[in-house]
């Protein structure tokens, strides 16, 4: 991870996303085309929980995978320690189909793509923290979307405040954990995974949290890209 | 020890409350009239509850209960075969799956079956083979799974009747139906279609040579496509207990035939 | 005509009759297929459920055993859920390990039992450090006609409901368990979730309990499960095309209503058990 964190410095790659709103996030970094193999990494920062995405593709495809009118699309979430379980199956799930939403997969039929997802060390929020890093990927890898995405975690509190990008420690003493992915265009719920139990209103208001983070996660998108192409050029 | 990650993990070693109770009067009579009631030493097979086309997403499938075993069979295809490489192209393939669900005997069944289940599937396989036309249909696999909801006994002679009737179900050519009979000896005595306890009790007291006896029988060609047989058992016993077994069948065949020609008469009213 | 119409171009059909307001098999778009329910079907297991969902069959066994709590948490005992597709079922499953969406589904569970508390695991604790229950819920699909995670819900909750675990004592001197078959209690069910999963067609139009074809047609999955209180135990879309508020609300509506229907359900078919026995 040291590189990672070197080379941001050098490039002044942190950034922090203010506490305007009362929507406050941690700390956030990204790293786009760090890898040479892939077609297109990342590399996604959020306080101290960080992800590395690749992607591969388009690509041959396996027969027996083969979709006639569209890019057949894995994930694959390798968690820091110990093989895949239920778990990690359940949010590739999760992260996949969000993906196959926001890519015009119909551009390349019959073709395959992967994204492989390699989780570097967990501090709560990792399940929007793949998103995000899915997206940057994506992006970096030069595929054609129709919309971008993001991943918003926030955690209900047992006094009932709503803390959005929570730490493992705050998710630990939360009553409720939600994460969505909020899509770029008009701020709508693509993907919806939650644990604990809570009450419609809270339900609405943890979507409007997220809906106004996302907002700013989208602005790091944007600074962060622009960053990245005003020192190429 | 390699780990099941693809399943919800447990405890590394749970035990069954039965292991720790007292035991329910294990010893089994080998005189006198078996627990439910059934006659010893006489073709006295369980009342069959048989049902077929249950399962809209099959081709054809199967579903019967005898006594409390109770097991549902699915047919699926013909379709292209998975394996091309080692396919013979003139006739078809035949595969069979047995499984236990995890719940149906008195001690649960791990996901991850030893050979009890794979040694099922091989014998039905042969059972059911000859009886199939597989010649007509070329380059092309048929799927048979059965899946035992509650193994009450003789879950393998049942699973046989089931699948070749979930085979006649899903129309699949074939030159007569397979039915299944199973027996266990005890010393000069024996109890047909035995029961869980039947079946197994026998570890608990060897004092007299006992042997399990399953046959699969094609009724109308009168010939036996499966035999299998373990435990002790002299020549004579055996086949007087497979004359028994067929005897069984034809006890069965009548049921299995009404059954049958209800699901074709609704799949095909008669036009009138 | 029409068979022919629905093999070339499925999405066509579905859409047709979506125009109207209506679907393939006579249903209106909030409208559930007929669900039934059959408890205490499986005698080996110590609580079972078989659930009907127009063709969807669903059954679900509960098995108790006896193990050590963890040394993280020595009161608590074990629920593990398990969700299997097997190639029975349908023409999509292969045999062999469980695939993707069995393994979506076991951890769906898996998250509906932890998020309700339908059980709380401090209930399953018989001696603190030293003896517990681990709950195996094997739930099992017999036949897949769309919306398996609904019918999932219904039998798991069912056959908790039925479950009877024997009495069991440590023996203070010999500290050996010992199991008392003849007293037998029921499980405290806390909490009675109910799931109830939508469809989302053409981006835009809202259908409730998909059949197989349906989902495989539409551009997202939506799932709700609500308890009797009105809380929100889950709230599972795992991607696909966006949802406006707008929508969820509605969704929420429709799984207010829904979970009445189960709850007098499961009451009604236990009161029957009971009455015939």
């Amino acid at each position: 991870v040291s590189f990672l964190r070197r080379s941001k410095f050098e490039e002044g790659g942190m950034m922090e996303v203010s506490a305007s709103n009362n929507v406050s996030l941690r700390e956030f970094g990204c790293e786009q085309n760090l890898l040479s193999r892939p077609d297109g990494s990342a590399s996604f920062v959020q306080g101290d929980t960080s992800v590395m995405a690749g992607v591969y593709g388009p690509a041959e495809v396996k027969v027996s995978k083969e979709i006639y009118d569209r890019a057949t699309l894995e994930v694959l979430l390798q968690p820091k320690v110990g093989p895949a379980g239920v778990r990690e199956q359940s949010q590739e799930q999760c992260v996949r189909e969000t993906c196959e939403a926001a890519l015009l997969l119909s551009l390349h039929p019959r073709s395959s793509l992967t994204l492989i997802l390699q989780v570097l060390h967990d501090d709560g929020s990792l399940l929007s923290c793949c998103l995000n890093a899915a997206c940057m990927a994506l992006m970096d890898a030069g595929l054609s979307m129709s919309c971008l995405f993001c991943g918003v975690t926030c955690a209900i509190g047992a006094d009932g405040d709503i803390i959005a990008d929570p730490t493992a420690a705050q998710e630990k003493e939360s009553r409720a954990l939600m994460t969505f992915a909020i899509d770029s265009t008009e701020r709508r719920v693509m993907m919806s995974s939650t644990k604990g139990s809570f009450s419609v209103q809270e339900l609405q208001e943890c979507v409007a949290v997220s809906q106004k983070a996302s907002e700013k996660v989208f602005q790091f998108y944007r600074d962060s890209v622009r960053r990245r192409y005003s020192k190429n050029l | 020890m390699p780990t099941d990650t693809k399943r919800v993990r447990g405890p590394d070693v749970s035990q069954s409350p039965v292991l720790l109770g007292y035991k329910p009067a294990a010893v089994l009579a080998s005189r006198g009239p078996r627990e439910d009631g059934r006659q010893r030493d006489q073709v006295d097979v369980r009342p069959v509850f048989v049902r077929c086309g249950l399962v809209s997403q099959a081709k054809g499938s199967a579903y019967i209960e005898a006594g409390n075993t109770k097991l549902i069979s699915c047919v699926y295809g013909p379709r292209e075969t998975d394996r091309k490489d080692e396919t013979d192209m003139k006739s078809g393939r035949l595969t069979t799956d047995v499984r236990f669900a995890p719940f149906s005997c008195p001690e649960r069944v791990p996901w991850i079956q030893g050979s009890q289940d794979k040694d099922l599937s091989l014998m039905l396989h042969e059972s059911l083979q000859p009886a199939v036309c597989l010649q007509r249909y070329p380059r092309s696999q048929i799927d048979v799974s059965v899946m035992v909801l509650e193994n009450s006994g003789s879950a393998l002679a049942h699973a046989v009747t089931c699948a070749s009737l979930a085979l006649a179900d899903a129309g699949i050519e074939m030159y007569d139906l397979v039915l299944g009979c199973s027996l266990q000896q005890v010393g000069s005595s024996y109890v047909v279609d035995p029961s869980y306890l039947e079946e197994n009790g026998w570890r608990c007291n060897s004092s007299e040579s006992r042997g399990g006896l399953t046959v699969a029988f094609l009724p109308s060609l009168n010939q036996i496509s499966g035999l299998q047989s373990d435990g002790e058992m002299s020549e004579e016993t055996l086949t007087a207990g497979v004359r028994t077994c067929i005897e069984g069948c034809y006890k069965l065949y009548p049921v299995i035939q009404k059954v049958l020609t209800k699901a074709v008469r609704r799949a095909a009213p008669p036009s009138t | 005509m029409a068979a022919g119409f629905k093999t070339a171009e499925p999405l066509e059909y579905h859409r047709s009759f979506l125009k109207e307001n209506c679907r393939p098999d006579g249903r209106e778009l909030s409208e559930f297929r007929s669900t039934t329910l059959n408890i205490g079907s499986i005698s080996t297991a110590d609580g079972s459920a078989l659930v009907k969902l127009g063709n969807t069959t669903i059954i679900c066994g509960i098995k108790a055993e006896l193990t050590n709590p963890t040394v993280d948490a020595p009161g608590k005992g074990y629920i593990v859920p398990n969700v299997d597709l097997p190639p029975l079922c349908s023409s999509r499953f292969r045999p062999g390990p469980p695939g993707e969406q069995a393994q979506a589904a076991s951890q769906f569970i898996a998250d509906i039992i932890e998020s309700s508390e339908v059980i709380k695991k401090e209930d399953l604790c018989i001696g603190r450090g030293k003896l517990c229950w681990v709950l195996y819920c094997d739930i099992m699909c017999l036949d897949y006609d769309g919306n398996i995670l609904d019918a999932c819900v219904v039998a798991l909750l069912a056959a908790l409901k039925t479950t009877q675990l024997p009495e069991v004592t440590i023996n203070k001197e010999t500290s050996a368990p010992e199991v008392n078959f003849e007293k037998k209690h029921k499980l405290n069910i806390h909490r009675h979730p109910v799931s109830v999963s939508f469809c989302i067609f053409d981006d835009s139009i809202l259908i409730v309990d998909p059949t197989a074809e349906e989902e495989s047609l539409s551009t997202a999955r939506l799932t709700v499960v609500m308890d009797e209180e009105d809380q929100l135990c889950s709230l599972h879309k795992p991607g696909g095309t966006p949802l406006s508020g707008e929508k969820l609300q509605e969704c929420i509506k429709r799984a207010t209503a829904r979970k009445g229907e189960i709850h007098k359900l499961i009451e009604k078919v236990i009161k029957s058990m009971k009455t015939a026995q």
